[in-house]
């Protein structure tokens, strides 16, 4: 093994004056959303003019330039269609054990989620077929997940 | 008529490149400046021949917020541009592709292209989580905390069980271009790695371990663009020329991308570039590809049409990508040994292409050429951007 010979220039520095932001960000167009989570429910919107199924929600379709689209509960039942486990945790989620976030498919549409009832990632498998929830991981947040059927 | 024959033909007659790595000892303007200087030095002008300045920053780590105007004024450019442009990860070929503009179209004779990035004055957890919002946060980050290796290693995932790409390929790309970055006196990394070491190293998203993944680094690269007039007027010597342009982009929303094994943006960026150019993928003989984690590298093989979707593990294991493969890729080091400083990091790609181009690397870096033709591929996110140039002689 060679050297590991790394550029690591370190001189004098000032702190900046720390800027902290926090959004208010408006559900009101997808307020249908939140409620059905709330109730354990995974919605999406559908236009009533082309059909097209949108996941994440919107209210507009941007093909039938048209507005307040439709809500529909999305099927709980689905198959992984890929998945990873983060180890290197974000800020905001460093409390968290290592966390498996998976890619379902549930046939009209495909959702983001935390797997859970895996312990080792080794044993998640494409294709295997799961249960579509949600559960508060902590209090006030709200997860998609799902779990081996 | 095509488009593209009401364009001036554009080349790139200088280009610089910073030292990469962690550069605690420079503020951004200061870290931009050492490659604008070597820039304008390589094409022999000084800021009065600039006529427009394009500066690349995402500036999302950094505490200047609005950084194109500070970068400019230090580096003697106070009064020219500056154009800001942002395109994520791919903000260096993003800029470059506006200088060419500028003076494809007759705006300007002279443009100057660069790309900066500080990326270590805050920690890496905030790090992480700026980039995991980055494309789209309220529908997956808000809920689920990707990060930016956890949303590759879901293409890493797909690629494995559908091809059977293996955790092995993904550390030959890692291995290949630690070797190259160790003889690269401006990268990040300067040091080899086995395959053992990188299966070894600790996971970040699996399958992607710290070894899989490109550095958080600091860096400045810039190039000079002249019109063909201007070139020939100038008398430089050995113009290389911007053969084709190619982008597109994805949706930023991963539940709503069509499959996880490529990067459509990609393939649809370089089908534009390649007719652009009027070449196909079997002319490129040199190409630095955007390796922010190695499955990245892998995907860009097949994306590019260096091999068939799904064959991009065996090209790699095969040597088809070495110095002197089939395409010598990332003789830089990449992103991946290199150091991945945002909006550096494709024009770093043009510096390293035309230095190849030119001949002008040292032996066990300088790939062999026969026609003369390089390619820069630079990812924005996820494949949520992609651009892509052709470089010849």
């Amino acid at each position: 093994m060679s050297e590991k010979r790394t550029v690591k220039r370190q001189g004098p520095t000032i702190d900046s004056i720390p800027l902290i932001y926090r959004h208010k960000i408006p559900i009101s167009k997808t307020h249908k959303f939140w409620q059905g989570l709330a109730e354990g429910r995974i919605r999406a919107t559908r236009c009533g003019t082309c059909g097209s199924i949108y996941f994440p929600p919107q209210d507009d379709c941007p093909k039938c330039m048209v507005s307040g689209l439709e809500w529909i509960d999305l099927p709980n039942r689905g198959t992984i269609e890929t998945y990873t486990k983060v180890y290197a945790k974000p800020q905001g989620y460093e409390h968290f054990d290592p966390y498996i976030v998976a890619i379902a498919n549930v046939g009209t549409a495909r959702i983001i989620g935390w797997l859970l009832g895996v312990d080792d990632e080794k044993n998640v498998r494409v294709g295997m077929t799961v249960e579509v929830g949600v559960v508060e991981v902590e209090q006030g947040k709200l997860v998609p997940v799902f779990r081996p059927a | 008529m095509d488009r593209a024959e009401t364009m001036r033909r554009v080349a790139v007659i200088g280009v610089g490149h910073s030292t990469f790595g962690v550069r605690g000892d420079v503020t951004l303007q200061e870290l931009a400046w050492e490659a604008i200087a070597e820039a304008l030095k390589d094409a022999g002008l000084t800021q009065r021949d600039v006529e427009v300045s394009v500066v690349g920053v995402v500036g999302t780590r950094e505490y200047e917020l609005m950084p194109a105007v500070p970068v400019n004024d230090y580096a003697g450019l106070t009064h020219v541009g500056p154009i800001r442009v942002e395109a994520a990860c791919a903000t260096g070929l993003a800029a470059l592709t506006t200088a060419h503009n500028y003076v494809a179209s007759g705006m300007a004779d002279i443009a100057l292209a660069v790309g900066v990035e500080k990326m270590t004055e805050v920690d890496t957890a905030t790090s992480l989580a700026v980039g995991g919002r980055a494309g789209n946060y309220l529908w997956e980050f808000h809920f689920v905390g990707t990060t930016m290796p956890a949303q590759y290693a879901l293409y890493a995932s797909a690629h494995m069980a559908r091809f059977g790409t293996t955790e092995e390929h993904m550390a030959l790309v890692a291995v290949k271009n630690h070797r190259h970055a160790a003889r690269n006196p401006k990268a990040h990394f300067q040091y080899e790695v086995t395959v053992e070491e990188v299966l070894g190293s600790r996971p970040v998203a699996w399958p992607i371990k710290l070894l899989d993944s490109s550095p958080i680094s600091d860096g400045a690269a810039a190039a000079v663009l002249a019109s063909e007039d201007a070139a020939r007027k100038l008398g430089i010597d050995t113009p290389v020329w911007i053969g084709g342009i190619g982008y597109s982009s994805e949706t930023p929303n991963m539940v709503r991308r069509p499959h996880y094994v490529g990067l459509e943006a990609t393939v649809r960026a370089a089908a534009m570039a390649y007719k652009r150019a009027g070449i196909s993928p079997t002319d490129v003989e040199v190409a630095e590809v955007h390796d922010a984690f190695t499955i990245a590298e892998i995907m860009a093989y097949e994306d590019l049409g260096f091999v068939e979707k799904g064959k991009g593990g065996k090209f790699v294991a095969e040597g088809q990508s070495d110095l002197g493969g089939k395409v010598s890729v990332n003789v830089s080091g990449g992103l991946k040994g290199k150091g991945h400083p945002l909006a550096a990091t494709g024009l770093s790609m043009v510096y390293e292409i035309v230095k190849q181009l030119r001949e002008e690397r040292e032996r066990g870096r300088q790939a062999p050429l026969k026609r003369y033709v390089g390619l820069a591929h630079n990812v924005a996110g996820i494949g949520h951007q992609a651009y892509v140039v052709v470089l010849r002689r």
